[in-house]
This record gives structure tokens, sequence and C-alpha cells, in this order.
């Protein structure tokens, strides 16, 4: 019983901490950008999936105009990006240049019959049940839609994390046998 | 200017217990260390005041300035994530 009650937490755990960071880490697409678009967004249930920049303008209204990316991934499944703000807050991209970012997402528009590839950052999901979409981060051209991009930020990030886990595992474990252990067996 | 202001604050407070921790760590693995040495090279003479002056000289030492790099190294880091997000 207990076996499946400790077993059960750190898998409630691992879940979470996973869920967390593939929200957060930066990830690649390559895309053909479709269209770009502003719309007005509002948001109700799904509000901790939009960005909450306060980067000037007035904040705490349920409803804003929101720039959006349309694309077409190289294997031909349709992706909308929003491009927000991250501003000071989290996740810590500390973006500012939205306005930029659909200047320059706009000018990398093509078509089928001639298609321009680029490179999308991104952080977050798409979900359509939800309604939420992941933020853009930045734009690059591509050689072409079969570009391999290695994601070194996630992967120093995660290396990292790693190594701080098991730093404070390990003196844990220590301080759990030198100092926790004895007393529990002196009862 | 408010969010900047928040979160400033937060890592302020956040940073400043990490410091905290570090240099009790720190300085506690350095007291520990003098004692090992004492017990197992010197042996003799006075115990005490041979890890207290141990200490003072760790408390001088270019080591536990390094510990500042707490407060720095986020800064820095900060600085960086602004300028690859948003100026190239």
């Amino acid at each position: 019983m207990w076996y499946y009650i400790k077993w059960t937490f750190w898998l409630v755990i691992v879940v979470i901490v996973g869920s967390f960071l593939h929200y957060t880490l930066p990830r690649n697409d390559v895309v053909r950008i479709v269209d770009t678009e502003v719309r007005r967004i509002d948001y109700g249930e799904n509000s901790i999936f939009w960005a909450d920049s306060n980067t000037g303008e007035a904040t705490g209204i349920p409803s804003r105009d929101v720039h959006f990316i349309n694309a077409k991934k190289s294997s031909g499944k349709d992706m909308v990006y929003r491009n927000e703000d991250t501003g000071w807050g989290w996740p810590p991209y500390f973006k500012f240049n939205t306005s930029n970012l659909h200047t320059r997402a706009t000018d990398m528009r093509s078509t089928q019959e001639n298609p321009k590839w680029v490179a999308i950052k991104r952080y977050g999901w798409r979900n359509q049940y939800f309604s939420i979409y992941p933020n853009a981060i930045s734009v690059k051209p591509v050689e072409g839609p079969d570009v391999r991009i290695i994601p070194w930020v996630s992967i120093s990030i995660l290396f990292v994390l790693g190594c701080l886990w098991l730093a404070i595992w390990s003196r844990w474990r220590k301080f759990r046998a030198n100092r926790i252990d004895p007393l529990l067996d002196g009862e | 200017m408010a969010a900047l202001a928040k979160l400033l604050l937060i890592l302020f407070v956040a940073l400043s217990v990490v410091y905290v921790s570090l240099s009790l760590y720190s300085r506690s693995v350095r007291r520990e260390k003098l004692e090992r040495e004492w017990d197992e090279e010197i042996g003799e003479g006075d115990r005490e005041a041979f890890v207290r002056d141990g200490l003072e000289a760790y408390d001088s030492s270019l080591r536990r300035k390094l510990i500042l790099g707490v407060y720095i190294v986020p800064i820095l880091l900060i600085g960086t994530i602004i300028y690859f997000t948003n100026y190239r």
C-alpha cells in the first residue's frame, strides 16, 4: 500500500515538473509563414496561458488585441502562434519586441508555390480545446524545410537543472544518513 | 515599471535566501575541514583557537566573496537574455 502511494506521489511530481518544462523551454519549428494578423482576444479560464506582460499598458483588462502568426509546418500541419510580450514576467524570455517581430514575420510571408522557410523559436502549447497558442520568440530564415535545429539552450538548461538536483539530492541523503536516521534508530 | 520592480523584489528576496544558505553552508564546510585538519595533523594546543583563526582567515578570503556571484550571475544572465531576445 505504502509502496503504491509513494510511487504515485513521485509520478505526479515528475508529470508536473515535466509538463512545466515542456511548456516553458524554447523549441524550434521550421514553418512557412502564411499570414500575420491582429485579433481581439477575450480570455477567460485559459488566461494563464496568455502573457501578462505589463510593459507599459494597462493591466487587469479582460480582453485585448493580440498579434498572431499563421503558419504551415514542413510536415504540412497548420500551426498558429501568438506573438506577445513576456515583459519582466514568467517565463523569463524578457521579450519586448512583439511589434518588431510582427513586422519581421510579415516580411517573411510566402506562398505555397514559392515557399520561404523560417525557423520560429517558441514556447508553449497549441491546444484547440482550450484555445491556447504557443508564443513566438523569434523568426529567422532557414535553408529549407528539412533543416534540423539542435536546441542547445534547452539542453543546457536541463543539464544545469539535472546537476542542481543531483547536488541537492546527494547532500540531502548525506544529511539524512548523518542526522535523521540515528535519531529514528534510537527510539 | 511596476513589473520590473516586482521582478527585482522577488529576485532580491530569493537570491538573498540562496546567499545566506550558501554562506552558512560554505562556512560550516570550512569549519569541518579545519577541525579535521587539527585532529589529524596538529593535535596539540588550543583546538578552538585554531578553528577560530582559520574561520577569520576564511571571512576575508576570495572564496567567500565569490558567493556574491549569487547576485551577479542572474543579473548578467537577464541582461544577456534581453540582448539575445530583442536585439538579434
